[in-house]
């Protein structure tokens, strides 16, 4: 079941063109999203959060079209979103900022209370609930920052480099609540780790030069990779193969 | 919509602004209590006198809120969100105006505190005077939050505050136009005077519109900037080409006299009335001094309800009593020595030319501060003109006042320069 369609998406950024021809379709899984610097990864997650406009292309998210505005508040309302840069209000409680994110997301308020307190539960932050955002550290933050994502129980999930400060055990919590949440659920993870990649996702996709070069399974990934190329695992040696084939391939 | 308001008054900008507001209101009560003790009118009317300080506070803090956003890097995490924009801006605004508006409510209920205790008129209107100032505290938050909105810049809050501060202080310059209805600060009206409902309704739905313009703006509303827009300007334009604040008429309540039963007469006006016994242990004896001499005043009435347009010394049996500044904060006479100076318009020689100008021999001058000293009572000291006067007989005295009274009434320079050569 696709819930996730791209379709010739195209973003630029006055003359630079970031996207361009992009077809993507996403179904319930978790999906990494890899790629180097500048490839697009943030474009095209921002494009699937409604927060950029994109030139061209079609996008449907859960069914509707993000053009349309009807269409588009509907979706809004099934998706979770934690971008690159996480901004909060320190002065908040870790509650309070879910909750309020909870109203922004149209949320019934009767389920409110429930809905944050499960979502705190699931990052575990529920010892820190009443504490002020200042006062947690980076990791705590970025779990906030998912708990925000995941309070309204989103059908797609869009995490932008979510690991980024985490120590190791609590990736290794992350990556188990991201397998439970993409069990039917659309999670995309655009992330630097590859790692993460093979621990917690279903399918892969790779983008370089604003174009998607690899959509498949971890191991198609693997797969791809030989003795001769770079990198210190086997998805690392995938990766480098498979960004060395597409920049050698003529456009 | 709640429950996003009560975590925006409690961990948003509104604290800060409630304290702010709460600590200028204080200050501000503090400073001038003489402007509204014992007067409810005067208390409104003083909250709008402090809007110079109050509407740039919250313009500070409406655009020290709405720059939140940006300064925290969430504006992506909530453009992703389903909810219009507009809501939250509502929320935010909302907060800081209720929170700004409760601080302010709370310094003025203290002080509504002591005027309660002593007041002695409720009526005259004054209660739109302080609606408007609340709307007028929305508005100023609203006009915040689009600054805010427009500039992320985190020194535009004091910058909007300083701009909203110097704005409206030149604006108390136009006091005499109508304009100056446009401007939320008191427009120098006395306590004693009724703003017309009509002036009261447009003002009121004035700020309103301004509110409204300006959250659809931050909000980027188009439709609803046009239209609050619109209804901005059809307000603004009766307001502008009506009356001026000087020619307020006087509230017929407020002025009626309340006088004394016993001794010379002293009257002051119901609004005033709260220092009448303060009043009559200044005015009383000095009339009482002067009981029985012709040309001098028999009772003392509070300026308050003098007819309009009737100058101050037409009517030679009346000294009127300046009470506009006289009220402490618990509601006493806050400077009996002023009020005493109230008594010089009567021995003050009626000698202006056409233009209003006092043209006389300064010998003249020193004659008319002797029989004020003698009119006040005030102490002499050795061998001067007041102590040979004193030193003459009662009834010689007073022919001598009665005397320089008449000569004054007139302008007669040698008689007056002759009376003062004791």
């Amino acid at each position: 079941m696709t819930t996730v369609s791209v379709e010739g998406l195209r973003v630029s950024y006055g003359k630079r063109v970031v996207l361009d021809g992009l077809d993507l379709e996403l179904g319930p899984g978790v999906h990494g999203l890899l790629g180097p610097n500048g490839a697009g990864k943030t474009t095209l997650t921002r494009v699937l959060a409604t927060v950029l406009r994109p030139d061209r292309g079609d996008v449907r998210l859960l069914g509707h079209r993000i053009d349309d505005h009807s269409g588009l508040r509907q979706a809004r309302r099934r998706l979770g979103y934690l971008p690159q840069t996480f901004g909060f209000y320190p002065r908040f409680t870790v509650r309070e900022f879910v909750e309020y994110f909870a109203w922004l997301k149209e949320m019934p308020p009767a389920r409110i209370p429930l809905a944050v307190d499960r979502a705190i539960e699931r990052v575990g932050l529920l010892d820190r609930a009443d504490d002020r955002m200042k006062q947690l550290s980076g990791g705590m933050l970025r779990r906030a920052g998912i708990a925000q994502a995941i309070v309204n129980d989103p059908r797609l999930l869009l995490l932008d480099e979510p690991t980024a400060g985490l120590d190791p055990e609590q990736r290794v919590q992350f990556r188990a609540l991201l397998r439970e949440v993409g069990l039917d659920v659309v999670v995309l993870v655009s992330t630097h780790l590859v790692e993460d990649v093979v621990a917690a996702c279903t399918r892969v996709s790779v983008v370089d030069g604003g174009r998607l070069v690899f959509t498949g399974l971890p191991d198609e990934l693997i797969g791809t990779g030989g003795d001769s190329d770079s990198g210190d695992s086997p998805i690392e040696r995938g990766y480098t193969a498979v960004l060395r084939g597409a920049r050698t391939a003529p456009r | 919509m709640r429950r996003a308001l009560r975590v925006e008054v409690r961990r948003g900008t509104a604290p800060f602004a409630a304290l702010a507001m709460f600590g200028a209101g204080v200050w501000m009560l503090a400073v001038h209590p003489d402007d509204w003790g014992g007067r409810w009118a005067g208390l409104a009317n003083y909250l709008r006198m402090s809007m110079l300080i109050l509407c740039a506070l919250m313009i500070a803090a409406g655009a020290w809120q709405a720059g939140r956003e940006r300064r925290r890097d969430i504006d992506e995490l909530l453009a992703s969100a389903p909810r219009p924009g507009w809501q939250p801006l509502l929320v935010a605004w909302l907060a800081v105006a209720l929170a700004g508006t409760a601080g302010v409510l709370v310094a003025f209920a203290g002080a509504a505190v002591l005027v309660a205790r002593v007041a002695t008129y409720t009526g005259g209107g004054w209660w739109w005077t302080l609606a408007v100032g609340i709307l007028a505290l929305g508005a100023a938050a609203a006009l915040g939050v689009f600054v805010g909105r427009i500039f992320s810049l985190r020194v535009v809050a004091p910058i909007a505050g300083l701009a909203a501060y110097l704005g409206l202080g030149i604006a108390t310059y136009w006091a005499g136009r109508a304009a100056a209805w446009l401007s939320p600060v008191y427009g120098g009206w006395a306590a004693d005077r009724l703003v017309p409902v009509r002036v009261t309704a447009l003002q009121a739905a004035w700020l309103a519109a301004v509110a409204a313009l300006m959250l659809a703006a931050a909000a980027r509303l188009r439709r609803t900037a046009i239209l609050a827009g619109g209804l901005a300007i059809a307000v603004a334009v009766p307001i502008i080409t009506g009356p001026a604040a000087r020619r307020l008429p006087a509230d017929p309540a407020a002025v009626e006299l309340v006088c004394t039963a016993t001794g010379p007469q002293v009257c002051l006006s119901r609004i005033n009335a709260f220092l009448i016994d303060d009043v009559t242990a200044v005015a009383q004896p000095i009339l009482a001094h002067l009981d029985g001499i012709p040309g001098a005043p028999r009772r003392a009435v509070d300026q308050a309800a003098q007819p309009d347009g009737q100058p101050i010394g037409e009517n030679h049996e009346t000294v009127w009593l300046n009470l506009n500044y006289q009220s402490t904060a618990l509601g006493g006479l806050t400077s009996p020595d002023q009020l005493r100076a109230d008594f010089r318009q009567v021995t003050r020689p009626a000698c202006m030319d056409a233009s209003g100008r006092r043209e006389v021999d300064q010998q003249v001058y020193l004659t008319d501060a002797l029989a004020t000293a003698w009119m006040l009572d005030e102490p002499p000291t050795a061998d001067t003109p007041l102590a040979r006067l004193r030193a003459l007989p009662i009834p010689e005295q007073r022919a001598w006042f009665a005397a320089y009274l008449d000569a004054a009434g007139r302008c007669d320079g040698p008689s007056l320069i002759r009376l003062g050569q004791l």
